[in-house]
């Protein structure tokens, strides 16, 4: 391979890594604060690009500026999911609660695809404003527009999230819920509520995820199963609780698919072989895998 | 209700069965019947894991796949009769969940889930890849078709299914399943071999689970290898047995009927596809209120009308 | 200050408590004593709203608690210190602290909340941007009362202060207890170790198989033979 072609590779893997890392960090939001295994995270990431495809074709409006709006959009559409559907499990003893919001969410992971197809049809869209295309070199390496956008998005968001999860008294109760939830609302704080917050959080981060990828590849009602897979094998990779080992191992995910896919043989496997890696890891730490206990 | 009582409803219903494909002559009934009997096998083999051991094996298209594709084959490309290519299809599906079964339980909880979730996800994107032209039948083959074998195959293989579990939820076997689905610590603390027992469910559930590929094999006339792996083939099963009743004998067959009806009504008025999606609210509705499903529905609807004198035996 | 009337707890189906009523007077330290499972720790919990009563009342300062969820029992003044400390192993001191003062009232009096706190534990102003887990377990102990502290209470409940500390540290966590309870703020005390927890109370319960067997003057409760018998060994 020439320079410019592993270069090139490198980039591109980036930049779809770096919507790996943003899926990967809500979805360990959900498991690490009130141990949801949402199999339907994918969904909202789903969501969020049919959103942005309507905002762009409706009303003309940039998807980049649409950012806020489907953000508070897929929060409120997160809330409703946990209000209706996830709060009442969580006074259920640890393994019940666990097991059961996972087959709840699978219940939402099966009703989602089928309302999309009917509201969007089942063709694939993609998200086309005028710079989409363009591009600009850098030593060699064509550097798109959208692409970079979407890096860019995806780094101040998850700084964002960062300094709201460390600097901030929600953010802080949020950590503290995660870590021993009897203490957290012992010290005062409604974990219901925390609750609520976290997981309407983590529905936003998968739709604002959602946007980039209608920008960058496209959007069809089936994605969310491929996307909540991406996001549990950066889990595995990261370890649950730490955003930026989240979004780091996105980005390593993002480049190993890249540079695997131009291989030869091992090329038509490449997404495959991101799975086996989960399985390998899963059976080498079967009981912590997510965080340092069990 | 009585034993003898019992018994003559079931084998009234099964002499019926036998008579379908006499009354019936009409393609779509027929074909009707047959998925629904190819549904029961399906979704009774994953509650032997599911329901009865309380594993919930999100894998279970990568042994229907397996067997499928192991019985065509047999069948179609090494040329050996029907029988044994449908018994090589469970038998392969069998000994694969004995390589993996291994590691695999090693896993639990949400653990299981996912792991056996991406396993048969590695095996869809792998045989897409491997076997990406359809596999056809033979012109000679297509010729001949006739559902009315495939019918009775079928219908053999889910009563072997169904008298297998109520075979099991009988035996000392049951007992040891049912304990670690209550709680595996204490099973493995009160003396139950817990490894040994789930992987005994793990075979049975997969052996007739290939035999349901193995059917699939012998009923379709071309698929894609990898389309034996796609997730739905689990999906469906899984939803069909929590909507019929988790850990239940009926709640499988009574799911299974009720699912293949819903799906042809309601294709009749709304788009393909969002069957689906109202078995999924059914599913939560289920999760969240009707742990038991149709049969406690059932169960509570008779007790009412009855005065509590009769249960029904699941 | 608190009244516990008759309450029953249920922990599913099973019975934890059977018709425990208790007092805890203004300024009061009292101590919950009894054997290992008694019930003790439902208590306390039931007090925070951890339980729901199945019958009877929690009153605290003349407003009913046990139908409130936790975080308002929390703001109206009562904390409790969880057994085996329940502090935030992977977050800092301070933040374990900053938590503590987590109701709006406590937070904006947080600045000099601190500085008591710190007067009170030096070594957790020494170790604050220390990770909570790694400290030793008297240190954590101390972090526990501390966070607690941080939320200004009005009653403190500690669950068994002494649990798997060494006897040196054992006495000094007392000690403060009992100069936490010379400030003003009622003290519920849990403890198995009765000897210690009836020197240091002024009234005490006990409670055996869910329900209260006797209560009194910690004084005569020392010198009750039955007492005696049961809990202080032949000494």
């Amino acid at each position: 391979m020439t320079f410019g072609l592993v270069a090139q590779t490198f980039v591109n893997g980036i930049n779809i890594g770096a919507m790996y890392g943003l899926i990967a960090v809500g979805l360990s939001l959900t498991f690490g604060v009130m141990k949801i295994l949402n199999v339907a995270h994918g969904e909202f990431l789903m969501v969020g690009g049919y959103m942005a495809f309507w905002l762009f074709t409706l009303f003309d409006i940039d998807p980049l500026l649409g950012l806020p709006l489907i953000g508070i959009a897929l929060f409120l559409l997160g809330a409703i999911c946990y209000k209706l559907l996830f709060s009442g499990l969580a006074r259920f003893h640890e393994e019940t609660k666990v097991k059961n919001t996972l087959l709840v969410s699978f219940g939402l992971f099966l009703i989602f695809p089928q309302v999309a197809r009917w509201l969007w049809t089942g063709d694939e869209r993609a998200i086309t404003p005028v710079y989409s295309g363009e591009s600009f070199p850098i030593l060699g390496v064509r550097c798109g527009y959208v692409p970079l956008a979407g890096l860019l998005v995806a780094v101040v968001v998850i700084l964002a999230l960062h300094l709201l999860l460390t600097k901030t008294y929600f953010g802080k109760s949020i950590r503290a819920t995660t870590e021993n939830w009897k203490s957290a609302k012992l010290m005062g704080i409604n974990v219901d509520r925390t609750y609520l917050i976290t997981f309407a959080l983590g529905a936003a981060l998968a739709g604002l995820a959602g946007v980039l990828v209608g920008m960058t590849q496209s959007v069809a009602p089936d994605m969310g199963m491929q996307w909540t897979l991406k996001a549990l094998i950066v889990l595995v990779l990261a370890g649950i609780g730490s955003i930026g080992g989240a979004f780091f191992a996105g980005l390593i995910l993002g480049v190993v698919e890249a540079v695997s896919a131009n291989l030869p043989y091992i090329g038509p496997y490449t997404v495959a072989l991101g799975l086996v890696i989960f399985l390998l890891i899963l059976m080498l730490r079967p009981q912590g895998l997510f965080g340092k206990e069990g | 209700m009585s034993n003898w009582k019992h018994l003559s409803v079931s084998g009234g219903i099964i002499v019926l069965l036998i008579l379908v494909p006499l009354i019936f002559t009409r393609t779509d009934i027929l074909t009707f019947f047959f998925l629904t009997l190819l549904y029961i096998t399906l979704s009774q083999s994953w509650n032997i894991l599911g329901g009865y051991t309380g594993q919930i094996n999100l894998g279970h298209a990568a042994f229907f796949g397996a067997g499928a594709l192991a019985a065509r084959y047999i069948w179609l490309h090494f040329g050996l009769p029907l029988p044994l290519a449908i018994l090589g299809g469970g038998l392969a599906a069998t000994i694969f969940a004995m390589i993996i079964g291994f590691p695999a339980f090693r896993l639990r909880g949400i653990y299981f889930v996912i792991g056996t979730l991406v396993l048969a996800e590695i095996l869809r994107l792998v045989f897409y890849t491997i076997l990406p032209r359809a596999d056809v039948m033979p012109m000679r083959l297509l010729g001949a078709y006739s559902l009315i074998p495939r019918y009775y195959l079928s219908l053999l293989i889910a009563l072997l299914t169904v008298a297998a579990v109520y075979w099991i939820s009988r035996s000392r076997l049951g007992l040891g399943l049912m304990s670690i689905r209550e709680d595996e610590d204490a099973a493995e603390a009160s003396g139950v071999d817990t490894q040994r027992y789930k992987l005994l469910a793990f075979a049975i559930s997969t052996f007739l689970t290939g035999l349901a590929g193995g059917i699939y094999a012998y009923y379709s006339a071309a698929f894609r290898a990898g389309g034996l792996f796609e997730p739905v083939w689990t999906f469906d099963a899984v939803i069909i047995v929590f909507v019929g009743g988790v850990g239940t004998i009926l709640g499988p067959v009574i799911g299974s009927v009720f699912f293949v009806l819903l799906k042809q009504f309601l294709s009749l008025y709304l788009p393909g596809g969002i069957h689906v999606a109202v078995f999924g609210v059914l599913f939560i509705i289920v999760v969240l209120f009707l742990p038991g499903g149709l049969v406690e529905l059932i169960t509570r609807f008779r007790k009412r009308t009855s005065g509590g004198s009769i249960q029904i035996d699941s | 200050m608190l009244e516990v009337n008759n309450i029953d707890v249920y922990h599913g189906d099973l019975q934890a408590l059977w018709d425990v009523s208790l007092k805890v007077e203004e300024g009061e330290l009292v101590s919950l004593i009894g054997a290992n499972g008694a019930g003790k720790t439902t208590a306390v919990e039931t007090i925070s709203g951890l339980h729901t009563p199945a019958s009877g009342t929690v009153i605290f300062n003349g407003v009913r608690l046990d139908k409130e969820p936790t975080h308002k029992v929390v703001e109206l003044g009562v904390c409790l210190i969880p057994e085996e400390k329940g502090i935030f192993p992977g977050m800092s001191v301070l933040e374990n602290l900053e938590l503590g003062a987590f109701t709006s009232e406590s937070r904006k009096a947080r600045g000099e909340t601190f500085e008591a706190v710190y007067r009170l534990f030096p070594v957790l102003e020494e170790r604050k941007k220390q990770v909570a887990g790694t400290l030793s377990g008297g240190e954590q102990q101390m972090l526990a009362i501390g966070r607690a502290l941080m939320a200004k209470p009005k009653l403190l409940m500690c669950d068994e202060p002494s649990l798997g500390l060494a006897p040196l540290i054992v006495k000094s966590i007392f000690e403060v207890i009992k100069q936490i309870n010379k400030s003003g703020v009622g003290i519920l005390l849990v403890e198995q170790n009765v000897r210690a927890a009836l020197g240091l109370a002024q009234r005490a319960y006990i409670i055996e198989n869910g329900r209260v067997s006797g209560h009194g003057d910690a004084k005569s409760l020392l010198d009750d033979e039955k007492v005696r018998d049961a809990y202080l060994g032949t000494g």
